[in-house]
């Protein structure tokens, strides 16, 4: 465990065990110690990472292997987006508002344990804290459709876990030790006969790709965003399943060294399963008629991106992965937070029934536009640079098929949206966009500040190119 | 010859009721209690690789998390189980097909 | 070969793991549930892991009995009046008697070869400094786990006044 991490996993979990009691008599306290929480650790972050000095030693002095740090800032910026959201969002009735807010002030540090942890139990413990959170935090509103994406998710991650602890079970058996390290020594020490280990691999490997809603698995996954409640599928979507599946398949494809060609066979399943899941999820986008449920598709397709460039596993397609990773974050919580004001402001998300809502919604409009446009791989947005990279690597490795179906379907991707774009916000002015009036100010925030972030982002690609390169250097010694 | 490959045979045997039982059955419950007997034969098939690497205290440890997670997991399962007949008035899982597409 | 003892206790496990999932009242399958967990805790006794078996004891077969009987009870009026189709059932203890035949021939092989992988540990120290020396972030997630369950409990069942 990373220990000058700790304060980000300690510092949450204590606000969410006072929020009960400090807010107990003043509703509205839970709102202001979530928030305040999570700024003031966004903040630090940002001192810690952007400081002039960190940019310009090109991120040399970065403690720890620097995803873990990256992680963390995305985790906290997407958890203080959703808690602001909240914030208003929230109907002052609610019964459970303060169980709401101590439950993602807990999912934040379990989240920041995932990250942090250098062993793969401790990894699994922190993903099964995660999961339990999210069950909970999906059935907020108590609304019938809420709870069964709730089950499902629920019966699809806990066999997937019984999976990882046979894995982990193997893995003890045959390296007497489960610690990231010990793994790294092994592949890297060349052993010939590898094969035990890759066997206890495969069963995690197996276990995340279920976790992390990669295609054949994917059948929860537009559930649980769809039935969620509102602010929490953004925070479901745009980081939660991301952090207990896909960090863990990146992570592992870096520790069983795919680059230099040993555990072949993992990597091509990985890929295979990667690109499909990339294929599965566009195609289903397109008969969508939700647009929350056409979201979720598109985040099984976007996922099958960072699953492809994780099992093939060169250093370029690693950054690939990372960076798509952290601008997933980025679009994808700016779109569900959109459907949900739109849930809010025209009451629902049918996209027959929306039309012309840029008339309506400019703001929410815009911004959503930006977000689908860098989900689509539109320069100079950051969703563009990630996905080059990652068909840049795919191109080097030689797999031109897949370099070329990966362009082909970003191609599918730009389709859907804008089908959706044309549906929902441009077009006649429908009825329920003269019904609906836009979202207040501070609903409209964490949208606009994830909008700017995804055009920064693209525009001062070297930067974080730099940091992402930085990362790969460290994970792939 | 040593009894570590019967322990995981019985394991698995009882892995595969287990999966057997979230597969076929339709009742809310019933996949509980499936899940339940499936984490049973992972915490077995942990201990019993500890004691055959002579790792049993590590493996010991590991274990008592795991009876601590699943305790919670299994209290979350049931708290949405009920949640669930509050909401919905079933506890049949295929009955649940609002969320189409 | 494994001792008869614990031959015997693995083969109850299954046996009332069988027995849990073709019963057809829940409050049998929620008992039978409970005397798969005390024979894997005797399991655990066996090994010479007696803090997991006592966990397992007091906890699996003690704690997660009660609630399941809790929930039962709670539900069983509407579960019994649209009973399932047993059919799938009752095809279960012949799925399970083709799975373990088949399975006869292949699997104690693959597990014996795994068994040729095993690396020995130090098998050394004491439960307590196990935990604590080497598992101490496990710690810091059991403490999470724990308040997340109760985070849980109070977002489902919001307190009555308030609603």
């Amino acid at each position: 465990m990373d220990k000058g991490l700790l304060a980000y996993l300690l510092i949450p979990l204590l606000s969410a065990v006072l929020i009960p009691f400090a807010a107990r008599a003043r509703r509205r306290l839970a709102d202001v110690i979530a928030n305040v929480t999570l700024l003031a650790g966004l903040a630090n972050l940002a001192w810690l990472v952007l400081r002039p000095s960190m940019i310009s030693g090109g991120f040399a002095d970065i403690p720890g292997d620097g995803l873990t740090l990256l992680l963390v800032g995305a985790v906290y910026l997407v958890g203080f987006c959703v808690t602001f959201f909240s914030a208003w969002f929230m109907e002052d009735g609610t019964p459970n508002r303060q169980a709401y807010y101590s439950l993602i002030l807990v999912s934040v540090a379990a989240m920041t344990g995932v990250v942090s942890a250098t062993d793969f139990f401790t990894l699994y413990v922190f993903i099964e804290v995660l999961a339990v959170t999210s069950f909970a935090l999906i059935t907020t509103d108590d609304s019938g459709r809420g709870v069964e994406g709730a089950l499902k998710y629920f019966f699809l991650t806990f066999p997937a876990s019984a999976l990882i602890i046979l894995g982990i079970s193997i893995l003890m058996l045959t390296l007497g030790s489960l610690s990231f390290d010990n793994l790294r020594i092994f592949m890297a020490s060349g052993v010939p006969s590898s094969g035990p280990v890759t066997f206890g691999a495969a069963l995690m490997l197996l276990g995340f790709l279920i976790k992390s809603g990669v295609a054949p698995f994917h059948t929860w996954t537009p559930d649980a965003y769809q039935g969620a409640y509102a602010p929490v599928s953004a925070h479901l979507a745009g980081i939660v399943t991301k952090i207990s599946g896909v960090y863990a398949l990146i992570r592992m494809a870096a520790l069983l060294h795919f680059f230099d060609g040993r555990a072949l066979a993992l990597s091509d399943l990985l890929m295979f399963l990667g690109m499909l899941s990339i294929a599965v999820g566009a195609v289903a986008a397109l008969r969508q008629k939700d647009f929350k449920r056409m979201l979720a598709f598109s985040s099984v397709s976007q996922v099958g991106y960072i699953v492809l460039a994780a099992g093939l596993g060169t250093p370029l397609a690693i950054m690939g992965a990372i960076f798509h990773l952290f601008n997933h974050a980025t679009f994808k919580t700016v779109l569900f937070l959109n459907s949900a004001s739109l849930e809010k402001s025209a009451g629902t998300t049918d996209m027959e029934k929306l039309g012309g809502m840029e008339h309506a919604m400019p703001w929410t409009s815009w911004t959503s536009v930006v977000a689908l446009l860098s989900t689509a791989g539109v320069p100079p947005l950051s969703g563009f640079w990630s996905k080059l990279l990652i068909i840049l690597a795919l191109w080097q490795a030689g797999l031109k098929t897949y370099a070329v179906l990966a362009l082909l379907f970003s191609i599918v991707t730009l389709a859907y949206f804008m089908v959706m774009q044309r549906k929902v916000f441009f077009g006649k002015k429908s009825r329920a966009a003269e019904a609906s009036a836009e979202v207040s100010a501070p609903l409209l925030a964490p949208a606009v500040l994830m909008s700017a972030l995804i055009v920064a982002l693209g525009l001062l690609f070297p930067y974080f190119y730099t940091y992402v390169r930085m990362v790969a250097e460290r994970i792939l010694i | 010859m040593n009894s570590f490959p019967m322990e995981w045979y019985f394991t698995a045997l009882m892995m595969f009721v287990g999966f057997y039982c979230m597969l076929a059955s339709r009742s809310i419950v019933r996949q509980l209690i499936g899940l339940e007997i499936v984490s049973k034969g992972a915490m077995l098939a942990l201990l019993s690789a500890g004691a055959l690497a002579n790792n049993l205290v590590f493996a010991q440890a590991l274990v008592l998390t795991l009876i601590v997670i699943e305790v919670v997991v299994v209290a979350a399962g049931l708290a949405l189980l009920v949640k669930n007949f509050r909401v919905n008035g079933t506890s049949d899982i295929w009955k649940l097909d609002s969320l189409k597409g | 070969m494994m001792n008869d003892y614990r031959t015997l206790l693995y083969a109850l496990a299954v046996f009332f793991s069988l027995w849990a999932v073709m019963s057809r009242k829940l409050l049998i399958s929620a008992i039978m549930l409970a005397l798969v967990s005390v024979s894997v805790s005797l399991i655990f006794f066996d090994f010479g892991a007696p803090w997991a078996g006592v966990f397992e004891l007091s906890v699996c077969a003690g704690l997660i009995t009660v609630l399941f009987v809790g929930a039962v009870s709670l539900i069983r009026a509407e579960e019994e009046k649209h009973p399932e189709s047993r059919a799938r059932f009752y095809a279960l203890p012949l799925a399970a008697a083709i799975f373990a035949i088949a399975g006869w021939f292949y699997l104690p092989q693959f597990f014996a070869e795994i068994a040729g992988w095993a690396r020995p540990g130090t098998g050394s120290g004491t439960i307590g400094l196990a935990l604590w020396d080497m598992r101490r972030p496990d710690l810091l997630g059991q403490v999470l786990m724990l308040a997340a369950g109760v985070f849980v409990i109070k977002s489902v069942f919001p307190r009555r006044s308030e609603k």
